[in-house]
């Protein structure tokens, strides 16, 4: 690059608004390193403890890795404003999607019908669904121009409710909350006043009270969702993932076992460690100082997202951010927050970091698309 | 909407956002710097486990070093758990039958159901392979390891486990092994005040010596058992081994017992009593001749050479575990006829005859009579200032003995010398005191001898405060309260309620026979290091010493009389062992003995008693025999005693048939 970019200097001194040179650096900068260290958890939850190490799945989230970061090099090529006339269609497409996967075209895996079986992968549309959402809402936000009254309140909810209430028919409650978090940061950042959002609050609440107490949850996802208030009430079953997670991680220390040396990781103590449960492998093989600098460049990331949100130039621009920002930040919390036991555990994965190809990149797409706010904000 | 809107709402789910983050922080700083060490324990006590491997025992040798108890490789058949876990009840009850078909064919009859009992059984630890045949044939390891895919784990382990090269030979002194009982492990593992750091952990199913010497000595027999610190994974399944020691086999034994006499012992007594059996005794009673004893003892030592009990059992019944029906046969039924039992020292008698002796001694050190005391002896004895039929006793078979001295009252057990040396020291009582028991007392009777085993009785020396005790303490069961002159002259013949053990006896005698000193008896001599050389004294790791229980002084005017009366029992012409000693030549290898013919009620035949030392010029070989119900002792016991010393005299061994019943009183 350097060597290209060298003899035109003179003429980008001058065009001080060409995209490339408003690269936000840092940002992919941190989110390569995240990935770099999720690959190698990956591989160190997956190697198995005995014989030749197992690299089926280090070479497949390497895979997941490439593209996810030959779509952040290809993206930054258009413009993000594009993306409003896909809203519509995508957001169609996606329902759709979201639509076959309940039906018998899906596969179901740990209880959940989430996924279409495509040769060797599994592809999982509700992780796509997130940017869909994203885009979807940020195009008809701007599009009210802040003015948003309770019909419109109205319209964006049933907007945002219907893949919600397709996901539930999974049913997967983890992800269904990445979508709630999304919308709420949305709407609030959209313009949809505090009242509104109040009234949508006591609806989500008695809405949650409601699954709790119909059919649509499995027993054991109640059971799982609400063990986390009282970790030692059941030690063989839900809480077992719980408190062998907590355990791992304590178990870390302040510098952990080494990697590929976790006691309790590469004897498979926790259950799910290379999906949902990976930052405790994290937290057992770096120890308290790796697991602060992980949560410190995932901090970077949020940092940075945030301030695209505010650089953006334009309302659809800030508002993509926000959504993102709204679905890594929670994602993070949730997936992480679980682990150490201060959230209930619900599976969603850890973006960059958990085995997983549809997450891997989706959460690409949703960098690029910041990235591409960031780097246009000038025109 | 004011411009300002948008970056307040953008402020506001910046400051959400960074609350998050410092939530996670914090929780993670808690988990991993505050609390990391509660982790680390959780994790630990996850992960490992202890797995043990059994010792084998150590071996048991006689005094020549020839092994008596030995170990033997015996091949397990085991199901590991882990393995089963991969299949549904369908497949596990189809391979599980298929197994039992196998043992089945392999002259093992085996049912599923007891296949699957044993895998459910708790006491096995799910982490180590259950074992559900043993002592499978060889062919079935071979049939088993073909095979390998029809029998997913599956597999033959060996074991090592008791084996007895000399068959039931002293049985009764080593006793036998069974799995540890609940209440045997919780004594040593469990709980408070167990022995909590036992050098040498146990299993709920780890062997355990049950009586003998493999009770006793348990400690030195008892292997360490190796010990395998194990890694395992989220599933149980082992991973790796973290720290291994090897099991070390346990100390091995080296008795006192002398296999040839042991032997030589064990065969006489069962001869002898298969022979009494049914036979009908002297004064017309039916011998039943059920049990008996025979004990060998040195009296330089108090060591044990011989020790058989009859009826006896066979030790490697209990080796994999004895069924409950079996045991029930041993020691269910007629508990008097239990051959679990040790008569030498469980078995309690009336030593009829055999107690002058002491009565004798007792007669002459208080003063009562000296060495050549003598009294008339017309058939019967009446007792001083006694009116009434009850006060006159006769002699067994009313002989008639006449005039005899106090060497010759013990030659021709003469009853009447005795009720009346038992009657003189209760009519001077406040003079002489309990004068016999007192003496029967310093031999060792009326308590446990102390020998090396367990299970042992210390029978009984009664005397008037005894009684009036006994009689308090349960007035239904002994009515009587008060000692009469009649307690006393029962007494001095060894009737009533004394009551001895065999090996008490023998060791009494072996006192009198060494001049005064009284050893604890022992059946282990010494110990050697695990699969040790006992001719190499760096093998020996220590040996038992002699123990004397107490020393006393025989005054040779009591000593030599008495020593002249008994070499006279197996003398012609008034010996009442002659006739069983007929042939025997006492000029090089003189025989000091007693007969005994102790009475039992109901109108059972008598027990027949025999003790005997020899040579008397160097005692080394005092001898006990009791057979029970087999009428006299000249007749019946004196014999065992004449072929068990036949070989040690170097005398020409008689044909046992034609001397079984032989003529001989008392």
């Amino acid at each position: 690059m350097a060597t290209l970019t060298r003899p035109s200097t003179e003429l980008n001194r001058r065009d001080l608004s060409a995209p490339w040179r408003h690269i936000d650096w840092v940002l992919v900068a941190s989110v390569l390193l995240v990935s770099v260290m999720g690959v190698t958890m990956v591989f160190s939850a997956t190697r198995g403890a005995e014989g030749p190490a197992d690299t089926s799945y280090l070479k497949r989230q390497a895979v997941f890795m490439v593209i996810g970061v030959g779509i952040l090099a290809l993206s930054t090529l258009t413009d993000y404003r594009r993306l409003r006339d896909l809203a519509l269609p995508a957001y169609i497409a996606l329902s759709l999607l979201l639509l076959a996967v309940v039906s018998p075209l899906g596969t179901s895996s740990k209880g959940a019908q989430a996924w279409f079986a495509i040769g060797n992968f599994q592809l999982q549309p509700s992780e796509f669904a997130k940017i869909g959402l994203i885009v979807a809402l940020a195009a008809l936000l701007e599009h009210w121009h802040g003015d948003v009254d309770l019909r419109r309140v109205g319209i964006a909810s049933a907007v945002a409710g219907l893949p919600m209430a397709l996901i539930l028919l999974q049913p997967d409650l983890g992800t269904m909350l990445v979508f709630v978090a999304i919308t709420v940061a949305m709407f609030l950042m959209g313009g949809v006043k505090g009242r509104h959002l109040l009234l949508l609050t006591l609806v989500g609440v008695i809405g949650v009270v409601g699954v709790l107490n119909s059919n649509v949850l499995k027993e054991y996802q109640k059971d799982r969702l609400t063990v986390f208030l009282d970790p030692e009430s059941d030690k063989g079953g839900s809480a077992y993932n719980v408190n062998q997670s907590i355990i791992t991680i304590q178990q870390g220390g302040l510098t952990g076992d080494g990697l590929f040396q976790g006691r309790q990781t590469q004897l498979r103590f926790v259950p799910e460690q290379q999906t949902d449960f990976i930052f405790t492998v994290v937290g057992e093989e770096l120890g308290f100082l790796g697991a602060a600098t992980f949560l410190g460049l995932y901090g970077l990331i949020v940092w940075r997202v945030w301030r695209a949100a505010n650089l953006a130039r334009d309302t659809f621009g800030q508002l993509l951010c926000v959504g993102v920002l709204a679905m890594l930040a929670f994602q993070l919390f949730e997936s992480v927050g679980m682990t150490m036991g201060i959230m209930p555990a619900t599976g969603i994965p850890l973006p960059f970091m958990s085995y997983g190809g549809s997450s891997t990149i989706t959460s690409f797409v949703a960098i690029a698309v910041v990235l591409n706010v960031h780097m246009r904000r000038f025109r | 909407m004011d411009s300002e809107s948008p970056r307040l709402r953008l402020s506001i789910l910046g400051v959400i956002v960074f609350s998050l983050f410092v939530a996670l922080f914090a929780r993670l700083y808690f988990l991993q710097v505050m609390s990391s060490e509660e982790g680390e324990l959780e994790a630990t006590a996850n992960r490992v486990r202890v797995v043990q491997t059994e010792a084998p025992r150590g071996r048991i040798l006689d005094a020549e070093g020839r092994v008596i108890v030995d170990n033997r490789t015996s091949l397990v058949v085991t199901v590991d758990p882990h393995e089963l876990e991969d299949y549904d009840e369908d497949a596990t009850d189809e391979l599980l039958l298929r197994l039992a078909q196998e043992l089945t064919r392999s002259g093992m009859p085996t049912k599923l159901a007891s296949l699957e009992r044993r895998l459910d059984d708790p006491q096995y630890s799910p982490l180590q392979p259950i074992p559900v045949a043993v002592d499978v044939p060889e062919e079935l390891e071979v049939i088993l390891a073909e095979r390998a895919e029809d029998f997913p784990g599956v597999s033959v382990r060996r074991e090592s486990v008791r084996a007895y090269p000399e068959g039931q030979l002293a049985a009764h002194v080593f006793g036998y092994v069974g799995r540890i009982s609940p209440e045997e492990y919780e004594a040593r593992m469990g709980g408070p005040g167990a022995e909590d750091d036992d050098p040498k952990p146990y299993q709920p199913d780890s062997s355990i010596g049950k009586t003998g010497v493999e009770y006793q000595y348990e400690s030195e027999l008892r292997g360490m058992p190796g010990e395998k610190v194990i890694e395992i994974d989220s599933g149980g399944k082992p991973v790796r081994v973290i720290e291994e020691r090897p099991p070390v086999p346990g100390n091995d034994l080296q008795l006192t017992v002398d296999l040839d006499i042991q032997r030589n012992a064990e065969a006489q007594l069962a001869d002898q009593i298969e022979r009494l059996r049914g036979t009908f005794t002297p004064d017309g009673k039916r011998a039943r001749a059920p049990a008996g004893a025979v004990t060998v003892v040195d009296p330089a030592n108090g060591h044990v050479l011989a020790m058989a009990s009859y009826p006896t059992y066979d030790p490697d019944e209990f080796v994999n575990g004895i069924s409950a029906e079996r045991y029930e046969q041993y020691v269910g039924g007629d508990a008097a006829d239990n051959p679990l039992t040790n008569r030498v020292i469980g078995g309690l008698y009336p030593p009829g005859s055999t107690f002058k002796l002491f009565t004798a001694e007792a007669a002459v050190e208080k003063g009562l009579i000296t060495g050549s005391t003598g009294y008339n002896d017309g058939g019967t004895y009446t007792l001083q200032g006694c009116n009434g039929p009850a006060c006159t006793r006769q002699n067994a078979q009313r002989a008639v003995h006449g005039y005899v001295d106090l060497a010759q009252s013990l030659t021709v057990s003469s009853d009447v010398y005795y009720y009346w040396l038992g009657d003189r020291f209760w009519h001077d009582r406040d003079q002489y005191g309990d004068g016999i028991q007192e003496i029967a007392r310093r031999y060792g009777l009326g308590a446990p001898s102390g020998i090396d085993l367990p299970g042992e009785l210390g029978g009984l020396v009664p005397d008037p405060a005894l009684k009036q005790q006994r009689h308090d303490a349960n007035p239904v069961a002994f009515p009587e309260g008060t000692w009469y002159a009649g307690d006393n002259v029962n007494l001095a013949i060894g009737q009533g309620d004394v009551l001895v053990t065999p090996l008490q006896l023998a060791n009494a005698y072996a006192a009198f026979a060494n001049g005064g000193t009284l050893y604890q008896p022992q059946v282990v001599w010494r110990i050697l290091q695990p699969k040790g050389d006992p001719d190499d004294p760096a093998d020996v790791v220590r040996t038992n010493e002699p123990v004397v229980v107490r020393q006393f002084d025989i005054p040779s005017g009591a000593r030599d009389p008495i020593e002249r009366g008994l070499a006279g029992v197996v003398e012609p012409p008034e010996g009442t062992a002659k006739n069983a000693f007929e042939g025997f030549d006492t000029t090089e290898w003189s025989i000091v003995s007693k007969t005994g013919t102790a009475e039992n009620s109901g109108g059972k035949a008598d027990n027949a008693w025999f003790v005997a030392y020899a040579p008397a010029d160097d005692p080394s070989y005092s001898v006990a025999v009791v057979l029970e119900e087999a009428g006299f002792g000249g007749s019946s016991a004196a014999p065992v005693v004449r072929r068990i010393f036949e070989p040690l005299a170097g005398e020409e061994t008689t044909d046992a048939s034609t001397s079984a019943v032989v003529g001989g009183n008392d």
